[in-house]
C-alpha cells in the first residue's frame, strides 16, 4: 500500500545536494563550529586547561605520543593483546561451555544457580582477586579479559540453541537426522545470530575490562598511560589517549558489525541476495565441469 | 547499538520464581556440598595453594568475621550500594530525558545522535581516572562515572522503543482525531516500556559495575576499596567473602528491577497479565453495579 | 453515477436498535457521502492511486469495495476517512467536505491494532478518552457493545488473551463507541481463518443494521463483498479507478445459503467479467 509515502515529507536542500549529503555537511560545519568556540574559549581562558584542554593541545598530545616521541604505540600494543587474547580464549570458553550444557538437560539443571550468582555479579569485581593471584603482568590482564569476555556468549549461545524451533527438530527426526547433525545443521546456525549478538557485546567489553584490569594494577598498557597522565594532570595527553581509544571502540564496532553481516548473511536482503548470486555461479559451473 | 537489548534474562533464570525452584533445592544442595568437602578436602591435603585458593572453611571464618563479629563491610555495602543508585537514578532521568527529546524532535535527533555514537563506542570506564580528576576522590566521583556507564545503554533502548512504534496503531490514533500529546502519552510511551525496562536494566547493573571500578581506582570506602584491600594483603579469604557482598548487591538490585519490571510491563507476562485482569474487573463492580441512572433513550 | 437507493422497508424488522447512535425517524434515502472525480497522485503527479471516482451513499447504506490489490480501494477508504488527503475532485460527508479525521468518519483495520496494555473494556473506551473524560455510563455502554460483538466475559482480558477473531471483535466494538455513523472497514477480516471470517461477516452485518450506520467494506473477496453489502464498488488497477458499481438486491437478514442460489452466481460473474476484463 502507497499510503504511507505521501507521510515522508521531503527534504529541501536548497545547495543542489542530495539529502544524505547535505546532513553530514551540515553535520560537520556544526562540529567545525563547536571545535573552533572551544577552541576559543580555552585561549580567552574561559575554559580550565586541567579540565578540559584546547584541541590544539590534544592534537599536539597525539602527534607527541604518536610521532615525535612515540610512546604510545607499545602500550596500545600491549593493550590490544590483552584484549584480542582474551576475547578469543573467553568468547570460545563461552561458546563451548554454552553448546555442552545446551546438550545436556542434567547438566544445564545443575549449573543454573551457579550462572544465575555469576550473572549478578559485576564480573570486573574479581579483578583484583586475579591480579593478586596472578601477578601483575600480561596474564592477570589477559584472564580478566577472558571472565568479561565470557559471559555474554555464553548466554546468547545457550539461549540460542535452547529457542530452535520445535517444528525444524520434529522435520529433523522425521529426516532421522542424528543427535549431531541436528546440532550442525539446525541448532548451531539457528543459534548463529544470536551467538554474534553475544560476541559483540563481549568485543564491546574486552576492551573494558582491558582498561579496567590496567588501572587496577599494572605496568604497562593504554590503561596504564591513561592513569598516569591523568594522575600527573597532563591532561593534553590524557584526552588524546582517550581520543584513540574512542577510535579504536569504533573500528572494533564496525569490524564486528561487518563479521557479523558476513557470517549471518541470510539477516540482511543485500547480503543475502549476494551470497545467492556466488552459490547459483558455482552451482552452474560445477554443472557445466560435470556436463564437459 | 541495538544489541544492547539482547540481554534480557530468559523467563527460566529468574531465581525468585520459588516454587519452581523449591522442588530442585535439595538435589542442589547436595551437589553444591560436595563441591565444598572436595574443594575443602583438596585444601587441606595441600592441593591448592592455601593463599591464593583459600578453602571453604577459611573463606567462611572471613565471611564470619567481616559480616558478623566486626560487621565491617555494611558500611561500605551502603556507601557502595548508594553510589549505584544514585548513579542510577541520574542516568535514567538524563538518559530518558535526552531519548524523549530526540524522538520528539528531528532536528535534536540529527545533530545530536552522532555525539552519542560516538560516546557508545568510547569504553566509558576509560574515563575513570578522568572522572576522579574531576570530581575528586569521595562519593561524587563514584556517582558520576556510574551514571556514565548506565547513560548509554538507557538512552539507546529509550529512543529505540520510543521510534518503533508500528505504523497500523498510529494510523488507529489518527482515525480517532488524536493529537500528538494523546499519540506519545497514550501510544509511544506505554508500547515503548518494554524496552526501556531492558534499558534500564542493563543500566542498573552498569552503574554497579561502573561505581566498583572507581572504588577500585581510587576510593577511601566502598566495597571496591575494601576488595582491592584485602587482595593487595593477599588475604584472599576475605577477597572472596567481600566479592559475595557484591554477588549479593547485583542480585538485590537486579531482583528491584525485575520486580518493577514485572510490575509495569505486566502485559508481557502470562500470569502477572492474568492477576492484573481480575484486579480491574473487581474494581469495575463500582460502575456496573451502579443503576444506569442517565440514560436518555 | 448509477447509484440506485436501495428500498430499506426490511429495516422495520430488524430488531429496534439499544442505543440508537443515528438519529432515529429521519427518511431512508438521504445522502450522506458524495463524492465528485476524487483523484489521488503521488510524487509529481505521474504515479496515479486514484482516478476519478464518483459516488453517492445513502444513509444506511452498506458498500463493499472490492478490487485487486494496487486498484486503490484502501487509498479510496483512508481519503473517505480522511486520513490522506485527496489531490482532485470532491468529497462530502453529512454535507461537509473531509479534510481530517473526523468524530462522524470510523475506521477499522486489517490488524486489530488494541493496545495490549489495556483490556478489552479499555480498548474500547479509547476513542472516547481522546475527546473526553471517561463517565460510568460510557463504561456501560462501552461493556454493552462488548456484549452485542458476542464478548460478554472477556470486558476485562487482554488482548493476548484473545483469540484473533476475538481481537477484532473488540476492534469493531471500539469502532461502535466512537458514535461515528460512517464505518470504515479495510478487509476488517482479511487475517482471519476462512470459518472464523464467515462467522464474523454475519455478525458484522447484524451489528452495523442494529447502530444503523453507513458502512464501506474493503475486501479482495468477490463473493464476500457481494454477501454483504447493498451495492458492490468494483475497482481495477492501474489507474485506479471505480469500473462499475453493482447492485445487490437480496433481501435482509440474509443467510449464508444465499450464496448457492442462481442469482448470487449471477453478480459473482457480473463482478468478475468487470475484473477479469480488464
Amino acid at each position: 500500500m502507497s499510503v504511507a509515502n505521501d507521510l515522508a515529507v521531503p527534504v529541501g536542500t536548497g545547495l543542489g545536494l542530495s539529502p544524505a549529503r547535505a546532513r553530514l555537511a551540515r553535520n560537520l560545519a556544526i562540529f567545525g563550529t563547536i571545535v573552533v568556540l572551544w577552541e576559543a574559549a580555552s585561549r580567552l581562558g574561559l575554559i580550565d586547561p586541567l579540565f578540559l584542554p584546547a584541541p590544539s593541545a590534544i592534537v599536539a598530545a597525539f602527534v607527541s605520543l604518536y610521532v615525535t616521541v612515540g610512546n604510545a604505540w607499545y602500550h596500545l600494543g600491549i593493550t590490544l593483546v590483552e584484549v584480542f587474547a582474551g576475547f578469543f580464549a573467553g568468547s570460545a570458553l563461552g561458546i563451548g561451555l554454552a553448546i555442552l550444557v545446551g546438550l545436556n538437560a542434567t547438566l544445564r539443571r545443575f549449573m543454573k544457580p551457579y550462572i544465575i550468582v555469576l550473572e549478578a555479579t559485576p564480573r570486573i569485581a574479581v579483578g583484583p582477586i586475579i591480579i593478586a593471584a596472578l601477578g601483575f603482568g600480561w596474564t592477570s590482564k589477559i584472564a580478566i579479559v577472558m571472565l568479561v569476555c565470557f559471559f555474554a556468549p555464553f548466554v546468547n549461545t545457550l539461549s540460542g540453541m535452547l529457542s530452535v524451533n520445535e517444528d525444524a527438530r520434529e522435520m529433523f527426526r522425521s529426516l532421522g537426522a542424528s543427535k549431531w547433525q541436528v546440532f550442525r545443521k539446525l541448532m548451531l546456525p539457528d543459534a548463529m545470530p544470536m551467538i554474534m549478538a553475544g560476541l559483540r557485546l563481549a568485543m564491546a567489553s574486552a576492551l573494558s575490562g582491558a582498561l579496567v584490569a590496567e588501572f587496577i594494577s599494572a605496568n604497562e598498557g593504554m590503561g596504564v598511560l591513561l592513569k598516569r597522565y591523568t594522575s600527573t594532570l597532563n591532561m593534553d595527553a590524557t584526552f588524546a589517549c582517550l581520543l584513540t581509544l574512542t577510535a579504536l571502540g569504533f573500528l572494533i564496532f564496525r569490524s564486528m558489525e561487518l563479521i557479523d553481516e558476513r557470517l549471518v548473511f541470510w539477516r540482511s536482503d543485500a547480503r543475502a541476495a549476494a551470497v545467492g548470486r556466488r552459490r547459483a555461479n558455482a552451482f552452474r559451473s560445477a554443472a557445466i565441469a560435470r556436463g564437459a | 547499538m541495538t544489541d544492547l537489548t539482547q540481554t534480557t534474562p530468559s523467563p527460566a533464570l529468574r531465581w525468585w520464581n520459588l516454587s519452581a525452584v523449591l522442588g530442585r533445592v535439595g538435589l542442589h544442595l547436595v551437589i553444591f556440598l560436595g563441591i565444598l568437602a572436595a574443594w575443602e578436602a583438596a585444601g587441606r591435603f595441600g592441593l591448592f595453594n592455601d593463599y591464593l585458593v583459600p578453602r571453604p572453611s577459611r573463606i567462611a571464618t572471613a565471611i564470619g568475621r567481616l559480616y558478623v563479629t566486626q560487621g565491617a563491610i555494611y558500611w561500605h555495602f551502603f556507601v557502595t550500594l548508594f553510589e549505584a543508585v544514585a548513579g542510577f537514578l541520574v542516568a535514567a532521568a538524563v538518559g530518558i530525558g535526552l531519548a524523549v527529546a530526540s524522538a520528539l524532535n528531528e532536528s535534536f535527533r540529527r545533530y545530536v545522535a552522532p555525539y552519542a555514537i560516538v560516546l557508545n563506542v568510547t569504553p566509558a570506564l576509560a574515563l575513570t581516572p578522568i572522572v576522579i580528576a574531576w570530581f575528586g576522590f569521595g562519593w561524587s566521583s563514584k556517582i558520576a562515572l556510574g551514571a556514565i556507564i548506565a547513560f548509554f545503554p538507557i538512552f539507546v533502548n529509550t529512543l529505540t522503543g520510543l521510534m518503533e512504534t508500528d505504523a497500523d496503531r498510529h494510523e488507529m490514533f489518527r482515525s480517532l482525531g488524536a493529537k500528538n500529546r494523546q499519540l506519545f502519552w497514550k501510544l509511544r510511551l506505554p508500547a515503548a516500556l518494554p524496552m526501556i525496562f531492558a534499558g534500564l536494566k542493563i543500566g542498573m547493573t552498569s552503574a554497579l559495575v561502573g561505581v566498583i571500578v572507581a572504588e577500585f581506582t581510587q576510593a577511601t570506602e566502598g566495597v571496591g576499596v575494601l576488595m582491592n584491600r584485602y587482595s593487595f594483603q593477599l588475604d584472599m579469604a576475605s577477597a572472596i567473602a567481600t566479592l559475595l557482598s557484591m554477588s549479593l548487591m547485583g542480585l538485590l538490585l537486579f531482583t528491584l528491577m525485575e520486580i518493577l519490571d514485572d510490575r509495569i510491563v505486566f502485559w508481557r507476562r502470562d500470569a502477572r497479565m492474568a492477576a492484573v485482569g481480575k484486579a480491574r474487573a473487581r474494581r469495575a463492580l463500582s460502575w456496573r453495579t451502579k443503576p444506569a441512572a442517565a440514560r436518555k433513550d | 453515477m448509477n447509484s440506485i437507493a436501495i428500498d430499506r422497508s426490511s429495516a422495520a424488522a430488524r430488531p429496534v436498535p439499544a442505543r440508537p447512535r443515528v438519529v432515529g425517524g429521519v427518511s431512508a434515502g438521504e445522502t450522506v457521502i458524495e463524492a465528485r472525480g476524487v483523484t489521488k497522485t503521488f510524487g509529481d503527479g505521474s504515479v496515479v492511486a486514484l482516478e476519478g471516482a464518483s459516488f453517492e451513499a445513502k444513509k444506511g447504506e452498506f458498500i463493499s469495495l472490492v478490487g485487486p490489490s494496487g486498484c486503490g480501494k484502501s487509498t479510496l477508504l483512508r481519503i473517505i476517512s480522511g486520513l490522506i488527503p485527496k489531490t482532485g475532485g470532491s468529497l462530502s460527508v453529512h454535507g461537509r467536505e473531509v479534510t481530517e479525521p473526523r468524530s462522524d468518519i470510523g475506521m477499522m483495520f486489517q490488524k486489530a491494532t488494541l493496545l495490549e496494555w489495556r483490556t478489552a473494556i479499555e480498548n474500547v473506551l479509547l476513542p472516547t478518552e481522546l475527546q473526553r473524560r471517561v463517565t460510568a455510563d460510557d463504561k456501560r455502554r462501552a461493556a454493552e457493545l462488548l456484549h452485542m460483538v458476542g464478548l460478554k466475559d472477556f470486558e476485562f482480558a487482554f488482548p493476548r488473551q484473545l483469540s484473533g477473531g476475538m481481537q477484532q471483535r473488540v476492534a469493531l466494538a471500539r469502532l461502535l463507541q466512537t458514535g461515528a455513523d460512517i464505518l470504515l472497514l479495510d478487509e476488517p477480516f482479511g487475517a482471519l481463518d476462512e470459518f472464523t471470517r464467515e462467522r464474523l461477516n454475519v455478525e458484522l452485518m447484524r451489528v452495523v443494521a442494529e447502530v444503523g450506520g453507513t458502512t464501506f467494506f474493503v475486501t479482495h473477496n468477490i463473493q464476500e463483498a457481494i454477501f454483504l453489502a447493498d451495492r458492490v464498488m468494483v475497482m481495477t488497477p492501474r489507474p485506479g479507478r471505480l469500473a462499475k458499481i453493482v447492485d445487490v438486491p437480496f433481501e435482509r437478514p440474509r443467510d449464508l445459503s444465499i450464496q448457492q442460489s442462481p442469482e448470487f452466481n449471477a453478480l459473482v460473474s457480473e463482478v468478475r467479467d468487470v475484473l477479469g476484463g480488464h
